[in-house]
């Protein structure tokens, strides 16, 4: 136990998801410029900006979906640039969506355990031959238990089940195990896909706009549930938010994007008297109607 | 009869689980061999059944990937013509070669299941040569790229001595049988099974519902739909090669776009992703003209007419097709399968029976 909890603090330290001075082009749109940031574990961090800001964007940066133009991403210290998602999923960073994406047709359970398993399969995916091949065999090896149905395989299944009803059940969602994510009401639809983000194991969560569409009540049990799971599973977080109410609450970093730029950061206090958040959010007008706030 | 409230035991774990593997197998050989038997006697009977064999086989592989993996192949019937012409070719060659310590019957069988998995293994590396481009991209490209390997392979056959040209090849050793054929019809089942019922399959689902999604989620999706794709591939050819050792002659009209269509209506009308659908919608559309052809020489109307039942199938497919998209989108089956809803069933009569 001890020895286990030493090694968190002393990970605690280094940056588990890095940007450096990340832009990304779009033709001639510059969707995001010269970008930074730094998730540590424990960390709650927020996003914010207004529609079109970038935030989306950064988000499809850091998880590989788009390749930066300029700069490095970096999990767990591992430079990123260049690789796939899934493999980016696998050095352990997991996102929810802005519009839902579950895989509607199956059910929760079967949700999170596609999720947990492709952890299981987890290779020493590199960049290098050596490590590709010996990813390939392993998932060669695993086809053929699968087919053949070798004890060790249904061992395997048994514990997936397992470890996807214990992640259904801290979401709150064990009455629904068995039932199809699309019948599922909208709230335990955005719970269930931050069950299956977590069924990969990540050392940084990405939630993107998790209380979107979400009432007052259901927003303060999202905001003392994010601070549990980040506790509990010995996080780093980063949100993307629209509400303020929200992301002032739990950050206790806020980065503020606009048009691409980060226009301030820092504590929530601080974002929140920022003269250019004040004007990007609420115009100029609003700031000489008002005589200026910062 | 109310349904109790006590948890029913799986009726399975009765089996010690190092045996469950091997079970279905050692089930299916007996039954086989007793099919084997009754069919001796019945070479029209046994040509059909091996036609719907062979259906069977094409639209359970090709439900791996319309259905399970949500891409949309187009021209199956090309990596059916590999398994063919391959397997058809060695087997001519090696036509006269026996193995001496062998009986005469044994051996050629021993060649023939050589020669059905070269056939299957041609065409499972022909899927990943076509796959492995073609699976990176998104959407469409699949569909064009299949469409495009159909007819190539079709057309190479046509313009290659070796292969016989268009008037294909005869002499290929019958040394097929219904229960061989059966045999592989029951293999394609129980792997498309078990993959639906593994994790390797829950992650073609996912990919099928959401390929973003199950990306993000660490799902190595071009990998996963390579994968489905090969193994599919796989099962065509052997098609293919069964195909070839039961027909008197193999050519390349056999092979056209208009099979691949077929094999694609079959997977569409049982449901995509439903295996059952495949097997269903497979047997009834090629005992349909075969029945209907019975039907009009019941009624006296044989020759011309009966000929021209033969022509009307496209038709008819249309109008099936037209008519089911209509009643069931989902094609007859859906996403189900007999084997998700016949356990509910067995223990609740046996319950009754007791």
């Amino acid at each position: 136990m001890s020895a286990a909890v030493q090694e968190t603090k002393a990970e605690a330290g280094a940056p588990l998801l890095q940007a450096d001075g990340v832009s990304i082009q779009f033709g001639g749109l510059k969707a995001l410029t010269d970008f930074n940031l730094s998730v540590r574990q424990g960390d709650l961090q927020g996003l914010i900006g207004p529609n079109g800001a970038g935030k989306s964007t950064a988000f499809n940066v850091l998880t590989g979906v788009y390749q930066p133009t300029q700069g490095e991403v970096r999990v767990g210290g591992q430079r990123v640039n260049g690789w796939l998602p899934h493999q980016i999923n696998h050095l352990g960073l997991a996102r929810t969506f802005q519009n839902i994406r579950l895989f509607r047709a199956l059910t929760a359970l079967d949700n999170v355990k596609v999720a947990c398993r492709a952890q299981g399969a987890l290779h020493p995916e590199g960049v290098g031959l050596g490590a590709k091949m010996k990813g390939a065999f392993i998932n060669y090896r695993d086809w053929w238990r699968a087919l053949l149905l070798t004890p060790r395989f249904q061992q395997e299944e048994r514990e997936l089940t397992q470890q996807a009803e214990h992640l259904l059940e801290v979401m709150g969602l064990s009455h629904r195990r068995d039932e199809e994510a699309r019948n599922l009401p909208y709230g335990e639809q955005r719970r269930l896909e931050i069950a299956r983000a977590l069924g990969t194991q990540p050392k940084v969560l990405l939630l993107d706009e998790p209380a979107a569409g979400m009432n007052t009540r259901e927003k303060a049990d999202l905001m003392v549930l994010i601070r549990k799971l980040r506790d509990d599973f010995k996080l780093g977080v980063l949100v993307i938010e629209h509400d303020m109410k929200l992301v002032m609450g739990i950050c206790e970093c806020i980065t503020v994007l606009d048009h691409g730029e980060t226009i301030a950061r820092g504590a929530p206090a601080q974002v929140r008297n920022d003269r250019k958040v004040i004007e990007a959010y609420l115009g100029d007008s609003y700031l000489e109607s008002h005589g200026g706030a910062a | 009869m109310e349904t109790p409230a006590i948890p029913v035991p799986e009726a399975r774990s009765a089996v010690p689980a190092s045996l469950r593997g091997l079970l279905p197998v050692l089930l299916a050989l007996p039954v086989l061999a007793l099919f084997q038997w009754l069919m001796s006697d019945a070479p029209f009977a046994s040509y059909l059944l091996s036609v719907v064999g062979v259906n069977i086989i094409l639209a359970v592989s090709l439900n791996i990937v319309n259905g399970m993996t949500g891409q949309f192949s187009i021209g199956h019937a090309g990596f059916m013509a590999v398994g063919a012409y391959i397997s058809g070719v060695l087997s001519l060659n090696l036509k006269d070669v026996a193995l001496s310590f062998l009986p005469v019957a044994v051996s050629d069988q021993v060649f023939f299941v050589v020669s059905l998995l070269v056939g299957g293994l041609a065409a499972a590396l022909c899927g990943f040569l076509v796959g492995l481009p073609s699976l990176r991209l998104r959407g469409d490209y699949l569909a064009i790229v299949t469409l495009g390997f159909g007819e190539i392979i079709r057309v190479v056959v046509q313009n290659t001595d070796a292969f016989g040209r268009a008037l294909g090849l005869s002499g290929i050793p019958q040394t097929s049988s219904p229960a061989m054929v059966y045999f592989w019809v029951f293999l394609t089942v129980l792997v498309a099974r078990r993959i639906t019922g593994s994790s390797h399959g829950r992650s073609l689902w996912a990919i099928r519902e959401d390929e973003v999604a199950a990306e993000a989620m660490g799902v190595d999706t071009t990998g996963y739909k390579v994968r489905a794709f090969v193994i599919s591939s796989f099962f065509a050819g052997i098609a293919g090669a069964l195909f070839a050792h039961f027909v008197p002659i193999i050519n390349p009209g056999s092979f056209t776009f208009v099979k691949s269509m077929e094999i694609v209506v079959m997977v569409v009308l049982g449901g995509l992703g439903s295996t059952t659908g495949a097997i269903v919608a497979a047997t009834f559309l090629t005992l349909l003209p075969e029945g209907m052809r019975s039907l009009f020489t019941l009624l006296g109307a044989e020759g011309s007419l009966a000929q021209k039942v033969d022509q009307i199938r496209m038709p008819v497919y249309g109008l099936l097709l037209v008519a089911l998209m209509l009643a069931r989108p989902q094609g007859l089956f859906g996403t189900k399968e007999i084997w998700d809803v016949l356990p509910r069933w067995i223990p609740r009569k046996r319950r009754g029976l007791a």
